[in-house]
């Protein structure tokens, strides 16, 4: 006979399954139990749809693309799209780095020391969000002043294509940061959410996430430093529960209008929960947006 | 009621008893050598037997191989075992097949139901393929049906837990692996499933590395840029390997074994050749030159263990292994300044070196005593 017999490993099997489905829905259950740790209403800007291609032919699930970004010193556009892909903020410098675990004794004066530092791997970290907050508005005057100097030297060589070029694409992206680009702003990482949360006790304002941070160094003004990029969030993508998705179906199945108009077409009031899961409360269509006075259409 | 030698009671219903099966399909095949040299000591004149005795030892031998393809299904012919080897591939073929279709089947449908028949559907999916494999695992004595149903339970299960994280948002964690693990291991056990078994052994190689990257704090998901971290999977399963409850189980204590070198071989090779990806806060070159030299003296004693206890897998995978170290060694040292047709006839002369090694292990005193 075998090891076990055939039907104690079938109540072995069925164990297994039906115990770690409790373990999961438990801990499902637990996050969402009580008032959510935070909630808040962001816009099709910060949750986006997912990108159109024959995977979602073959996937009938929907869940909304987490966009967030960090602020980053820098006024011209390349260098703000930069950003949202480096996510290596200024905040997070050497003395960050240290209380999250990271060893930075051996300091960044030489390339030895540097590497040393680089060699840690990921580590877990809670990063904190802000939605349309300073770092919203800093990379919104960011960009504002951008386009006015870029507005300024067009005027000073006035028939020169390439400044009248760059005059426009800094003036759209105005618009775009105005209207379209995520406001959620990775501001702070810990390793308490507690202490976190005192930090910054708006619920309705920042987000506690559960993420990764990898050491990174950065070169300024000559100087190296030690310092740190937000490498992922663990839940980038939110699953939209089936009695909220006829919007959304609906919005996807619909083509955008050309000229393209950077203007958000839904709110969703998204919830996090006790061990930092989130998930979506209610979704709501936005009224349609008058086109900008801006012609974007070339972006 | 009669007992033959292979243990099982002919007159039982038939039941999938894996030993028993294994030892009727064992005498099936001597019965067949029997048979061979039998007809060749009577063509060569060594031995005569007389119409009688032919007739009784065939009719005996008739009787039983009927018995054992009745009652465990068991190849009796060289023929049988042939088709019975198609069998098993297109029974493995379509076990993938199948649970991608089981795969895609989910994706597909699943954003058409609410949540709470979403998590219905794929708890019971979960549930009824388990107690369908145990089902088919009584009834199937050719265990072709049953395994297939295994690997589709096993999808299920991993679809069960994948999908229901995605559902409910549950940030991801190696711990899944752990049940996993439990699970294909179990279907392995109960069905004589080699590869659920290497499936499970490949799930608990990630969860033990993975603990003990999230042990040092590192994300687990990045736990393959330490290869170290693999290390205490490789000594878990070298020690499983050693316990006693493979035993009914043929070949299983050797993939214990073969995956334990493996898990151990290719982090060795992996950091002797990057020494960056260490823990070891030392210089890199020491460290992949520290690297080296362990992968050589660990696949040798692979060599040296497997050949004293008779594990030819161990001995392959070692032997592999040392050739694989050896071969990367030159190529970093030679390839640049030897003529390519002196580092090819070097290369050559090594393998022919290792041969000789080998032939003379297989000579020596302790081996010619087993």
């Amino acid at each position: 006979m075998n090891v076990l017999g055939q039907q104690r490993w079938l109540l072995t099997g069925l164990g297994v399954i039906v115990l770690t489905n409790a373990i999961v829905l438990s801990a499902a259950a637990l996050n969402r139990i009580g008032e959510p740790e935070s909630r808040l209403l962001l816009s099709e800007r910060e949750l986006a749809l997912p990108y159109a291609g024959g995977n979602r032919r073959a996937n009938s699930g929907l869940a909304l693309r987490l966009e967030w970004r960090v602020a980053l010193d820098g006024d011209s556009p390349h260098n703000i799209a930069y950003a949202r892909y480096e996510r290596q903020p200024d905040w997070l410098d050497e003395k960050r780095m240290s209380d999250l675990g990271f060893d930075t004794r051996k300091g960044a004066a030489t390339a030895e020391a540097r590497q040393a530092f680089l060699r840690q791997l990921s580590r877990p970290a809670l990063i904190v969000f802000e939605l349309a907050g300073p770092a919203w508005q800093r990379a919104l005057q960011q960009a504002r002043d951008n386009a006015d100097r870029h507005a300024a030297a067009a005027a000073a060589n006035r028939g020169n294509r390439e400044f009248a070029e760059g005059a426009k694409a800094a003036r759209a992206f105005v618009v775009q940061e105005e209207a379209e680009h995520t406001r959620l702003f990775a501001i702070d990482a810990g390793s308490d959410a507690a202490t976190l949360r005192q930090r910054y006790p708006e619920r309705n304002r920042f987000l506690i996430l559960r993420g990764t941070v990898r050491p990174a160094e950065r070169l300024r003004d000559g100087q190296w430093t030690l310092a740190g990029r937000l490498s992922e969030i663990a839940i980038e993508e939110i699953h939209v529960p089936y009695t909220q998705r006829a919007i959304l179906d609906e919005l996807s199945s619909t083509p955008q209008g050309k000229p393209h108009r950077p203007a958000p077409r839904y709110e969703v009031q998204l919830a996090v929960g006790q061990r930092l899961e989130p998930w979506i409360e209610r979704i709501a269509r936005l009224p349609d947006q008058p086109p900008p006075a801006g012609d974007i259409g070339s972006n | 009621m009669r007992e033959d030698s292979s243990g099982a009671n002919p007159m039982s219903p038939p039941t999938l008893n894996l030993q028993a099966r294994r030892q009727a399909q064992l005498r099936a095949d001597s019965i067949a050598v029997f048979q061979d040299e039998l007809a060749r000591l009577q063509n060569e004149g060594v031995l005569t037997l007389d119409s009688s005795q032919q007739q009784a030892i065939a009719a005996h031998h008739t009787s039983l191989l009927a018995s054992y393809v009745r009652d465990f299904a068991i190849d009796p012919t060289r023929r049988a075992r042939r088709l019975s080897l198609g069998m098993r591939v297109a029974s493995l073929l379509g076990a993938l097949a199948l649970a991608a279709s089981v795969f895609f089947l989910f994706y597909q449908f699943w954003g058409y139901f609410p949540e709470v028949a979403q998590v219905s559907i794929l708890i019971t999916a979960a549930l009824a393929t388990c107690g369908l494999t145990n089902w088919l695992q009584q009834r199937d004595t050719t265990g072709y049906f049953s395994k297939l149903a295994a690997l589709v339970a096993f999808t299920c299960f991993v679809l069960n837990l994948a999908m229901i994280g995605s559902l409910l948002n549950v940030a991801p964690t190696d711990k899944a692996l752990l049940p996993w693990a439990a699970l294909a291991l179990l279907f392995a056990y109960s069905g004589d499933q080699r590869l659920l078994l290497v499936t499970g052994i490949l799930c608990l190689i990630g969860f033990v590395a993975a603990r003990v990257g999230t042990w040092g704090g590192i994300y687990w998901l990045h736990v393959g840029e330490r290869p170290e971290n693999f290390f205490p999977a490789a000594a878990l399963l070298l020690a499983l390997a050693a316990v006693g409850w493979h035993q009914p189980y043929p070949g299983f204590a050797a993939t214990y074994r073969v995956f334990g070198l493996l898990t151990a071989f290719v982090p060795m090779l992996v950091l002797g050749h990057w020494g960056y990806g260490s823990y070891l806060d030392l210089p890199p070159d020491l460290i992949e030159g520290g690297y080296q030299v362990l992968g050589f003296i660990t696949s040798g004693l692979a060599v040296y263990f497997g050949v004293r206890r008779d594990w030819p897998e161990t001995v392959n995978t070692g032997t592999t292994f040392f050739i694989i170290f050896l071969y990367t060694k030159f190529f970093d040292w030679w390839w640049e300044v030897m003529p390519k047709y002196l580092f090819f006839l070097v290369l050559g002369l090594i393998a022919l070196l290792v041969l000789l090694v080998l032939k003379r292990l297989r000579r020596s005193p302790g081996q010619a005593t087993r």
